[in-house]
């Protein structure tokens, strides 16, 4: 667990971190969103130490990370950036290798370890080990980075608009690929973005920031129905809520009797995506499957619609 | 679409090879006649300085070759030209030499004269621009450079050029010419060794502190500008007094006059080209690699040993390049205080007005100069290389 505690930071007399306090669950992944200037990357770096708090500290599991000699502390927390700053005289197996190295691994270990990582992006060892970084593709760069982020398994992982350099369609694939690699693992992560989308796709909470304050952090669906105040309100976008909050709520929870006729629908897809195939194929309702293939129920727009407001 | 060619393109440089080697063959003088090292010249047209047969030989190929240059575009063509040329031209001015100087006529001297400098100077460039085409690698171009040098050596070794004048200014001082040879590498390359070794860390310590970098910069650059004449004299007195207060000083050699001023002074000159390039190089280090090691928990000196200079090598290789060919250079101007090198026969020579003597110093120092550019660019071609 991470105990962010009365953070602050001041440069000169401009506060950029505001009296911070939250915490983040073990194995969660926690979005820091805000507009640019809102000192969410100052936040994420007081947590590695990269920026010294002027106020306030850091516990990782009771542990306060001043005690921690700071390369110590930064070989323990995995760090992706955005551009991901791979270094571009060695080669990806290298660049993967950075951490274990400095923490002396044996040679085997490590060249087993980045085969591992390898394979978990879906980088083909014999192909990718030894290319070197401009050989890469954006959304190959941004794997190795985050390979090379977790190569010494880091229990926390802090992520600093890791895809902000992707175009839109590589973004959602490396999205859904961090969350089931974050599933897989079970490692917590914090990521700083100010793409509100993002922010509702992948966080297990989400803490809202503007002008060096933590306006609201609470879970998503939390966001959309109860906003702290205005500014979160705006940024959740008026118009955007239903769906957002739709796309938040899976089939299987809305899962009714009968059989409906048509295409089916994956019980582990979002309302949102039920509801857009509803619109689209002018259905009333749509079969539901189960991830082998098997029909279990139908999905009408009546329930989904439900759905879509906050509870009473 | 490809463009239709004409059906016959000329090549320029080609042409203005053409014409330099018409004017070589026919216009200019070959060789230069002296009845003593030290007589004035007399000047013998290509006809005349060789024997009937070899000199129509010598024209004919030339002629070829001019007609080549123009018309021939594969560059593997053009090399081939241009080192028949060579391999014609070369010996036949050794040839040349036996052929002016009279029998049992030891005073006699031989030169290459106007015609042989721009005919060698037109195969050269050929041979120059034919390499360039082809592109080579960093390593292409080492293994050229070895082929050249090679030849050179066998030109010399091989006794062809015995009767020229620079040989025999070599012969009777071959003693000193190896001891000035050592003392010229001694002075460059010693000095830029010296340079690296204080001006690498100095521009690491530069690139952190501001207030460091503005006064280095200043003060190397206000060096820079010294004439190094003047340099050298300027050193006289702080070193003559050391040498005369400090018996230690004195009993390593320092002086006023001598090699150490001058290794000084080449020092002062070295240290702003590497200072400058160390603080280019680093500063060029992306900012986001900087903050992605640091991040990852490399301590300071890490990300400077494994990150920062990797990343600056090619910067600060091409920071020596410079101080390298600078000081084989500068080095010659050493001789006018008493430090030795291959200035020593430069200024014998002018005093004698013996203009052999005065080849034979420059000569090796051009030669010295463009090895000694083509390695260092090959080095900074590979450290490129390994960071891609």
């Amino acid at each position: 667990m991470i105990t962010i505690d009365h953070l602050t930071k001041r440069y000169g007399s401009t506060l950029v971190v505001d009296d911070i306090s939250f915490e983040v669950e073990e194995g969660t992944l926690t979005v820091v969103v805000g507009t640019s200037g809102a000192g969410k990357s100052t936040l994420l770096r007081m947590i590695n130490r990269l920026v010294e708090p002027t106020g306030g500290r850091v516990l990782i599991d009771g542990e306060d990370t001043r005690t921690i000699p700071e390369d110590a502390l930064r070989h323990r927390i995995g760090y992706v950036i955005q551009g991901y700053g791979l270094f571009p005289h060695r080669n990806v197996a290298d660049n993967i290798a950075t951490v274990p190295r400095l923490l002396r691994w044996d040679r085997k270990r490590i060249a087993q370890r980045v085969e591992e990582l390898l394979d978990l992006f879906q980088l083909d060892p014999a192909e990718f080990a030894h290319k070197f970084p401009h050989e890469l593709s954006g959304g190959q760069q941004q794997r190795v980075g985050v390979a090379r982020a977790l190569a010494a398994r880091p229990a926390l992982l802090l992520m600093d608009e890791p895809f902000g350099a992707l175009d839109a369609v590589i973004r959602s694939k490396a999205q859904d690929d961090l969350l089931a690699i974050q599933r897989r693992l079970g490692t917590t992560i914090v990521l700083v973005t100010h793409d509100m989308n993002e922010a509702f796709h992948l966080g297990d909470r989400i803490a809202v920031m503007d002008q060096a304050r933590l306006l609201q952090y609470a879970a998503p669906a939390e966001l959309l129905m109860h906003p702290a105040d205005d500014f979160v309100e705006r940024l959740v976008g008026t118009a955007e809520r239903p769906f957002r909050l739709l796309s938040l709520t899976k089939v299987q929870e809305v899962l009714e009797a009968g059989r409906a006729e048509g295409e089916p629908i994956t019980a582990s897809e979002s309302l949102h995506e039920a509801l857009s195939r509803l619109l689209w194929t002018g259905r009333a309702a749509l079969p539901v499957a189960d991830a082998a293939g098997a029909i279990i129920g139908q999905v009408s727009v009546g329930s989904i619609l439900r759905h879509g407001r906050p509870l009473p | 679409m490809v463009p239709p060619r004409p059906a016959l393109s000329f090549d320029h440089l080609g042409i203005v090879l053409a014409v330099l080697i018409g004017v070589a063959l026919f216009a200019a003088p070959f060789a230069t006649y002296r009845a003593t090292r030290i007589a004035s010249g007399e000047a013998r047209l290509l006809i005349e300085a060789l024997p009937v047969a070899m000199a129509s030989a010598l024209v004919l190929v030339a002629l070829g070759l001019a007609a080549g240059a123009v018309l021939v575009r594969d560059p593997l063509g053009r090399l081939g030209s241009a080192v028949i040329g060579l391999a014609v031209l070369l010996p036949s001015l050794g040839l040349s030499a036996g052929f002016l100087t009279p029998a049992d006529n030891s005073f006699a001297r031989v030169s290459p004269s106007a015609g042989f400098w721009l005919l060698s100077l037109s195969f050269s460039l050929l041979a120059v621009d034919a390499l360039a085409r082809m592109r080579l690698g960093p390593f292409g171009r080492l293994v050229a450079l070895a082929v050249g040098v090679s030849a050179l050596a066998l030109l010399l070794f091989s006794g062809i050029w015995d009767d020229l004048s620079i040989i025999k200014e070599y012969r009777t001082r071959a003693d000193s010419f190896w001891r000035e040879a050592r003392q010229h590498l001694m002075l460059a390359v010693g000095s830029m060794a010296l340079a690296c070794l204080i001006g690498v860390p100095l521009g690491i310590a530069s690139h952190r502190l501001r207030t460091l970098r503005t006064a280095v910069l200043q003060g190397l650059g206000i060096v820079q500008t010294i004439p190094s004449i003047a340099l050298f004299g300027l050193l006289i007195a702080p070193l003559g007094a050391l040498a005369a207060s400090v018996p230690l000083a004195a009993a390593l050699g320092i002086r006023g006059i001598g090699a150490a001023p001058a290794f000084i002074a080449l020092l002062l000159y070295a240290l702003l080209p590497i200072v400058a390039n160390t603080i280019a190089g680093l500063n060029q280090v992306p900012a986001v690699v900087a903050d992605a090691a640091r991040g990852m928990g490399m301590s300071p000196w890490q990300r400077l040993v494994q990150v920062e200079l990797p990343l600056a090598l090619p910067v600060i290789l091409a920071g020596i390049r410079i101080v390298l060919v600078q000081n084989l250079g500068l080095a010659t101007v050493a001789a006018l205080i008493g430090g030795g090198g291959f200035g020593t026969f430069v200024f014998q020579g002018i005093g004698q007005t013996a203009i052999d003597l005065v080849l034979l110093g420059a000569i090796p120092t051009v030669v010295l100069s463009f090895v000694a550019s083509i390695i260092l660019d090959a080095l900074v071609d590979f450290s490129k290389g390994a960071l891609a």
